[in-house]
């Protein structure tokens, strides 16, 4: 038996994990109805308290994740030959796939790696071989679904599924942004883009990166202002927008950058000598024999892949939220959602008050028993 | 199988002397098929009368109905699509109450359009009510 948790609130918290896998995005009402709605009927159930019992009474009537997310999506057909309550999370596992093989194709693209020379492989008919190989990966994948279902049929529904763990990849991957990095967002962006315009940093600068520092901070003090956007309405087509069309822009700069062989952006380091601070050159600082120690141009070369994937993946993210907003018929601007989950934590003082009368602790096993002291 | 009533204490018509022990497979089949039919319908007006008269959150209203309607016999999955669904048809608009936090809760309310919804079909449905017991009645 394995122990999965004996704390009523993780405990609903976990099964709503599962029943969000199921749910379209942008389904945070009906995640925190059925939150409200589990907690106000493991209270009654607990006659007023809510414990470990109760809670995964509730979860139990409740039901199957799957079917819950079902009965507010609609369920019982096929699309195509998927049932269609796994359309949801197969679709979203797939464009996490998709936007990753894209990302990463462009990063390797731009920072002029070939396919063929990172496989070691001859690659022929490109790029049709990209779809053939996301088509027989997925084919692949239905089958171990499939596998993965028979094993998966006797779970009871306070129990994750194999299955879910694999289907849950996409939730994260697409969940929007929680408000604390927005804000993050915003005040590294303004900071950083002062620094890099400080004097003192920009004699630091080669001579390629000095003609074009200036581009780079008005794209961060840009970064700064999609986060305040994000801070301000949360996830919506307007601050999608702003996201994607900031995202093509930086990888028409690291076109440029790429293009025009603009490499380390840094070609002298300040070092104390004791009693000053004096500008050191990179050559006689890390050259011996006429051979350069550290290797800043792959570094370089990694940092431009990286940020490149990453703004190709927000392209293809927010262009698929938004079709999806609109599809719903939202509009521009709204006051959308953060990516940060409402902890099902009491508040302290209430918790201090419980302790040792009202939750009392149990345990759950993987059978759906439980050590509570729930007796009915 | 979940017990059905019979009809002659629904009906009070006397016309089938069936109960939950005789009814056969196919009856009991037919019954269920109705019984669905019939619930489809009652629902939306069930569910606008109750928070024409206040308004009300989720699980409250999924607890009042399983109190009120033993025929309707809802459950969570029926009452919260349908209460989502009428909030888009804007016979119902919602607000959220952040008042516990642990608990935010979001409380439904009819609109205009939906009091005048539900006074055509409360209209209807009496008409039907009527009509039916006068057949019923023809029928005995």
């Amino acid at each position: 038996m394995i122990l999965i948790s004996n704390d009523p609130f993780e405990l609903i918290e976990q099964y709503l994990e599962r029943v969000r896998i199921y749910l379209p995005m942008d389904s945070e009402d009906t995640i925190i109805e059925l939150q409200t709605h589990l907690i106000e009927e493991a209270e009654r159930i607990g006659n007023g308290t809510m414990t470990t019992g109760s809670a995964l009474m509730a979860i139990e009537r409740m039901g199957d994740p799957k079917s819950v997310a079902n009965e507010y999506t609609g369920s019982g057909v096929k699309v195509g030959i998927v049932p269609a309550e796994y359309v949801v999370p197969l679709s979203r596992v797939a464009v996490v796939l998709v936007a990753i093989v894209l990302s990463l194709t462009v990063g390797f693209y731009l920072t002029g790696v070939t396919l063929t020379g990172l496989f070691g492989a001859d690659v022929q008919n490109w790029p049709l071989t990209i779809p053939l190989m996301i088509g027989i990966n997925l084919i692949i994948a239905f089958i171990i679904i499939g596998v993965i279902l028979v094993f998966d049929r006797e779970k009871p529904p306070t129990e994750k599924t194999v299955l879910e763990s694999i289907l849950g990849v996409g939730v994260q991957g697409l969940r929007p942004k929680e408000r604390l990095d927005t804000a993050g967002d915003f005040v590294m962006g303004i900071l950083w883009g002062i620094i890099l315009m400080l004097p003192g940093v920009v004699v630091m600068y080669t001579d390629s990166y000095e003609r074009i520092y200036m581009g780079i901070v008005v794209f961060l003090f840009l970064g700064a202002f999609r986060g305040a956007l994000f801070y301000v309405g949360g996830e919506n087509n307007l601050n999608l927008t702003v996201e994607t069309i900031l995202s093509l822009l930086w990888i028409a700069i690291a076109s440029v950058i790429v293009a025009t062989n603009i490499g380390f952006p840094l070609d002298s380091l300040y070092m104390y000598d004791g009693s000053t601070w004096r500008l050191e050159s990179f050559a006689t600082l890390f050259t011996e024999d006429g051979t350069q120690l550290a290797p800043f141009d792959g570094i370089w070369a990694v940092i431009i892949f990286i940020t490149v994937a990453v703004a190709v993946w927000r392209v293809i993210v927010s262009v698929m939220k938004i079709s999806v907003y609109l599809r719903d018929g939202k509009g521009l601007w709204w006051r959308g959602t953060w990516g940060e989950r409402r902890r099902l934590t009491k508040p302290f003082w209430k918790r201090s008050r419980d302790s040792g009368e009202g939750v009392r602790k149990g345990i759950i096993y993987r059978d759906g028993t439980s050590e509570s002291d729930e007796r009915q | 199988m979940q017990c059905l009533p019979c009809a002659d204490t629904d009906l009070n018509t006397g016309i089938i002397e069936v109960n939950q022990v005789s009814m056969s497979k196919k009856t009991q089949e037919e019954l269920e098929r109705w019984s669905k039919e019939v619930k489809r319908g009652a629902v939306t007006l069930a569910i606008l009368a109750l928070l024409s008269k206040k308004r009300a959150y989720g699980y409250e209203t999924v607890k009042i109905l399983d109190e009120k309607m033993s025929f309707l016999a809802l459950e969570q999955g029926t009452v919260y699509p349908l209460l989502r669904r009428l909030e888009k048809r804007e016979l119902l608009k919602s607000e959220w109450d952040y008042m516990d936090p642990t608990k935010p809760k979001k409380y439904y309310t009819i609109t205009k359009e939906g009091l005048m919804a539900l006074g055509a079909m409360a209209k209807d449905w009496s008409r039907l009510s009527r009509e039916m017991r006068e057949i019923l009645t023809e029928v005995e």
